[in-house]
């Protein structure tokens, strides 16, 4: 029972992330229709970033600043810095293809990732970072139920995730920019000629997704610690995937998207610890898709004549 | 016999009843025009007709059997061709091609013959090729010359019109389902497609169910006029009865309508 | 009244034409129809010019890289589906050679046997996966078929320790991560394929003979009817084009291709290992495609020949800055208009080094490196290794800089970004990126995709198309 226990914060943890990222690919799909394969990098760099910051404040084990001042600048260095990314991607790698073959922006996302992938490499090396949480934060602290120990860190995670979320449902249900995000969503020439401001929009939902690609960046630098150049790839599939069981463009389905392959993720890693594990995923998946290609929250969209 | 015939056909969508219970028939070579104010679901037939949806009641019968249920590619090879109310042509391919798509059924060379390039698969696409011309023929200079090969979404709107009816007409299809010929089109256009339409059935031989909201083009046309308004057949007979039937121009102006005429 | 269709504009036609004009306009009029000739001429040519090994082994990759361009145009290009699992049936066809002819199961069959054999297998699995093409659409089936190639992947990784009924101890199928090495020679005729100049014929041979036939099949019934269902499924329905037998046609027929150029590759590489199968490969054929045109066979070609053979040029420090420079050299070229901004730039250019230079010298001399000998050192600063963060950071901001200097309108300001631009891009080049070859194709690889994209969406070959959404 412990160990179920302990399995469901491990799910819910990487739930958590995995929903941020998926929430990124979501938005930008259900608005542009285009699958961004460098939002997995996006969150890469916000994982830098956030090392970047820990590393110029002193680094995990003596720290200049409290720590709790220290993990909140470095959150905010990881949306920041990948919120402006996803921005400028968006500005020169996207926005010139906006009425290009389906398939042109596709490409150039592709080469926007495998460029930052590079860059980072470049720039930063090979060698994996670490984070060191141990040492900045006492792992023994946070709450005991009985055999059962949540670590502090992942309680933060866990909450500031939520919060996250929170934040964007009321975003999207409740302010005139969510409601511009919807119209143009539902229908871009139509909300344009309704005199929303469909370019402003477009770069209100990049910055939106990768800040919180940026903040899951930290969330797992923390709770994992280790950051390397390649962590976007894996990332941004399961992100991707989260986004897909969900049904792509909803934004409550990327929630659940997310904590469902989290689950799955620390479930079948607890208790399957097969050499098929990736094989049964991606067979589910599969069957998953043919059953209900539009995920859990799509709408099919209806035959135009 | 009746080519078409309808038989309480009905359609839902949601809680909405956009046809009902409707009966018509069309006889071999006649022209009949499906009037009626928007909504009225005229375009949900054709589309009910030739397989876009299937009808919640009723059946669908063609030369006395019924196609539906019938996948669309095989309710199209059996002789039912349509135009569409908002155009889709094929815009990348020529205006040759997309002729030549319409002739898939007629062809008898597979994939690997095609492949391999065997006589008599080069064959067949010469004669396409020369059946797509002899059809574009039918529109005078519009759609032959250097057009054949021009990308079609280079054409007029109105010669995506006529496009589309060559199209039709390549699938070898007998019945027409033509959806507004006229809409978009200047008054000489207007016309010419009047004329052409007779001429299809004169000359092609034809038998053809039109949608059409200009008055003057149904008028010219018709053999038969069929009303519909909220899916339901108000009015059906020669285009003077049924223009002045008091239920037709009330579906068209309104209950004080009639009274101010 | 007017006599029904007459159109002024079909009648003068030929009186309103224009022609390209000289040798040069006659020279691309020609070329444009002789292209195949132009090309297998070049073809024939080229292992005896290029002489060597590593020459004749980008050759072929280059060809393997065209043919599954080609294939893959006909499902992409042609029909619309969007096919992200296409490499896996390059690997099926490598591992079903290597099955069918190596020490792995004992078996050795005759190579046209071991090919028809795949060939007709992978067709049927073709079949059988391209079932939800009928059904899914767009981006649903790109997912869909993603997995596969990941499902593929994972078979081909962990099919190695298998244990099966009435069979002793754990049997290995694939080989797991080391797959399956001594994958023995093609042999056709009684030939023995030996060099890698046979496999290089051979994929010529094959490479135009694909040509041939997916022109032929372009403009048979099935290719019109392909193009037809991807400008508009439901319109082509009505048209009497059976959509979903056709895309399952066009699917498998993709996959065939992929899986006898997978034949090719397991022969000429003698072995099979799954890492040869990835992303990453899907990457570089979509790339190939979409950079050539998709829906044009020259241009999968000509995409497949450009991705497959540039790289290769980086891989020495001189090819690399003979493609850096050549590079730098056609843009200014070509982007810069007016062209005599080019007498503000250059000078400007060669100015602003010269005073960096001096005044980095001056201020911190233990930044810059000893002064080497002649050419673009004495304008340029070398930084010694210790300065590894500045170079770091000189790196992002020559990104920021080239960004700018597109989006700003102002003419000057734009001049000066440009001159800033293209000095820390040498800067850079020179210090870091010359050095590791291995990043700097990638980097160049991924900003090519995206720049070639923006400035021609529809690829070098390809036509621009409507899209109505």
């Amino acid at each position: 029972m412990e160990f179920f226990l302990q399995q469901l914060v491990n799910g819910l943890t990487l739930g958590g992330v995995y929903a941020l990222i998926a929430l990124g690919y979501s938005m930008v799909y259900g608005i542009l229709k285009l699958l961004n394969f460098a939002h997995g990098d996006v969150y890469m760099v916000g994982a830098f970033a956030g090392y970047g910051v820990l590393v110029a404040f002193g680094g995990p084990a003596d720290p200049r600043i409290p720590v709790v001042t220290l993990i909140v600048l470095m959150f905010l260095a990881g949306m920041l810095a990948s919120g402006i990314l996803g921005v400028v991607i968006e500005r020169f790698a996207y926005r010139p293809l906006r009425n290009a073959p389906r398939i042109a922006p596709l490409i150039s996302a592709v080469g926007v990732s495998f460029f930052l992938q590079n860059a980072a490499l470049l720039v930063l090396g090979a060698r994996f970072r670490s984070y060191g949480t141990a040492r900045m934060v006492d792992p023994a602290t946070g709450l005991q139920w009985g055999p059962l120990r949540i670590s502090i860190i992942r309680i933060v995670v866990i909450l500031s995730a939520v919060a996250l979320m929170v934040v964007l449902h009321l975003l999207v249900q409740r302010t005139k920019l969510g409601k511009a995000m919807r119209a143009t969503a539902f229908d871009r020439e139509a909300a344009a000629m309704m005199g929303i401001d469909v370019d402003r929009v477009i770069v209100a939902t990049f910055l939106i997704g990768s800040v919180l690609a940026g903040a899951a960046g930290v969330m797992v630098g923390l709770v994992f610690s280790r950051v390397y150049h390649f962590m976007g790839f894996v990332a941004g599939l399961k992100g991707f995937t989260a986004a897909v069981i969900g049904g792509i463009g909803s934004i409550p389905g990327a929630m659940m998207g997310g904590l469902l392959i989290g689950l799955a993720e620390a479930f079948s890693a607890g208790y399957i610890s097969s050499t098929f594990q990736n094989l049964i995923v991606f067979g589910l998946l599969i069957v998953f898709l043919l059953a209900r290609p539009r995920g859990l929250f799509g709408v099919p969209e209806p035959v135009k004549v | 016999m009746a080519v078409l015939e309808l038989r309480g056909l009905t359609k839902r969508f949601g809680g909405l009843l956009v046809v009902d219970g409707l009966d018509l028939s069309v006889a071999e070579g006649e022209i009949v025009s499906l009037i009626g104010p928007n909504g009225a679901g005229k375009t949900t037939v054709f589309n009910l007709i030739s397989g876009v949806f299937t009808p919640d009641g009723g059946d669908i019968l063609l030369d006395g059997r019924s196609i539906v249920g019938l996948p669309r590619h095989e309710i199209a090879r059996r002789g039912v061709a349509r135009t569409f109310q908002t155009l889709r042509v094929f815009l990348n391919m020529t205006v040759a091609e997309n002729v030549i798509a319409a002739e898939y059924a007629s062809g008898t060379v597979g994939a690997v013959r095609s492949f391999l390039g065997t006589p008599a698969a080069r064959a067949e696409a010469e004669r396409m090729r020369a059946e797509a011309e002899r059809r574009l023929a039918f529109f005078g200079e519009r759609l032959v010359g250097y057009r054949l090969e021009q990308p079609a979404y280079s054409l007029s709107y109105a010669n995506r019109r006529r496009l589309e009816i060559a199209r039709a007409m390549a699938t070898g299809a007998r019945l027409l389902l033509l959806d507004e010929p006229a809409a978009g089109m200047n008054p000489a256009e207007t016309q010419e497609i009047t004329r052409l339409i007779g001429q299809l059935r004169d000359e092609a031989g034809y038998t053809i169910l039109v949608i059409e909201h200009d008055m003057h083009v149904v008028e010219g046309i018709s053999d038969r006029v069929v009303a519909l308004d909220h899916g339901v057949k108000i009015a059906e007979g020669s285009f003077d009865d049924v223009a002045t039937d008091p239920a037709v121009v009330e579906a068209y102006l309104g209950k004080g309508g009639a009274a101010t005429k | 009244m007017p006599e029904i269709g007459t159109d002024r504009w079909v009648a003068e036609f030929e009186s309103r034409r224009v022609r390209r004009e000289g040798p040069w306009g006659r020279l691309i009029e020609w070329s444009s129809r002789r292209w195949l000739w132009l090309f297998a001429g070049a073809a024939i040519v080229y292992p005896f010019v290029i002489g060597g090994d590593f020459g004749i082994r980008v050759g072929v990759n280059a060809l393997l890289l065209a043919m599954l361009a080609i294939g893959l145009n006909v499902v992409v290009g042609y029909t619309g589906l969007l096919d992200l699992g296409y490499v896996a049936y390059y690997g099926l066809g490598a591992y079903g050679y290597a099955f069918l002819a190596s020490d792995q199961f004992g078996i050795h069959l005759p190579t046209p046997v071991v090919v028809a054999v795949v060939a007709l297998v992978v067709f049927g699995v073709g079949l059988v996966l391209g079932q939800p093409a009928r059904r899914l659409v767009g981006d649903y089936l790109a997912i869909l078929t993603l997995f596969f190639l990941q499902v593929f992947v994972e078979l081909a990784l962990n099919l190695d320790r298998l244990d099966l009924p009435f069979v002793d101890g754990p049997v290995s199928i694939t080989g797991g991560p080391n797959g399956i090495a001594g994958v023995d020679p093609m042999e056709i005729l009684g030939f023995r394929f030996g060099q890698v100049r046979d496999y290089y014929f051979l994929l010529l041979v094959l490479v135009i003979l694909l040509i041939v036939g997916v022109t032929n099949l372009a403009r048979s019934r099935t290719g019109v009817g392909w193009r037809a269902i991807r400008e508009d499924t439901l319109a082509a329905e009505h048209m009497t084009i059976p959509s979903g037998r056709l895309k399952v046609l066009a699917y498998a027929f993709g996959a065939t291709v992929a899986a006898v150029s997978g034949t090719v590759f397991a022969a000429v590489q003698l072995g099979v290992f799954p890492q040869n199968f990835t992303v990453a490969l899907l990457i570089v054929v979509y790339a190939a495609l979409v950079l050539g045109g998709e829906g044009s066979i020259p241009g999968a070609l000509v995409g497949a020949l450009i991705i497959a053979m540039v790289p290769e040029l980086l891989r020495t420090p001189a090819g690399a800055r003979l493609l850096f420079y050549g590079g730098l050299l056609v843009a200014g070229l070509t982007l810069v208009r007016p062209r005599r901004r080019l007498a503000v730039i250059v000078p400007g250019l060669l100015l602003f080094g010269l005073a960096v230079r001096a005044l980095v010298a001056g201020i911190w001399p233990g930044l810059v490196a000893a002064e080497t000998a002649g050419g673009v050192d004495r304008w340029l600063l070398r930084f010694s290794a210790s300065a590894d963060v500045v170079v770091s950071v000189l790196f992002v901001v020559t990104i920021a800089v080239a960004l700018a200097a597109v989006a700003v309108r102002r003419r000057r300001v734009r001049d000066a970004l440009l001159i800033l631009g293209v000095y820390l891009l040498v800067l850079v080049w020179e210090n870091r990126l010359v050095e590791e070859p291995s990043i700097t194709r990638q980097l160049l690889f991924g900003a090519l995709l995206v720049v070639l994209m923006v400035a021609r969406p529809h690829g070098l070959l390809g036509r621009p198309r409507v899209e109505v959404v």
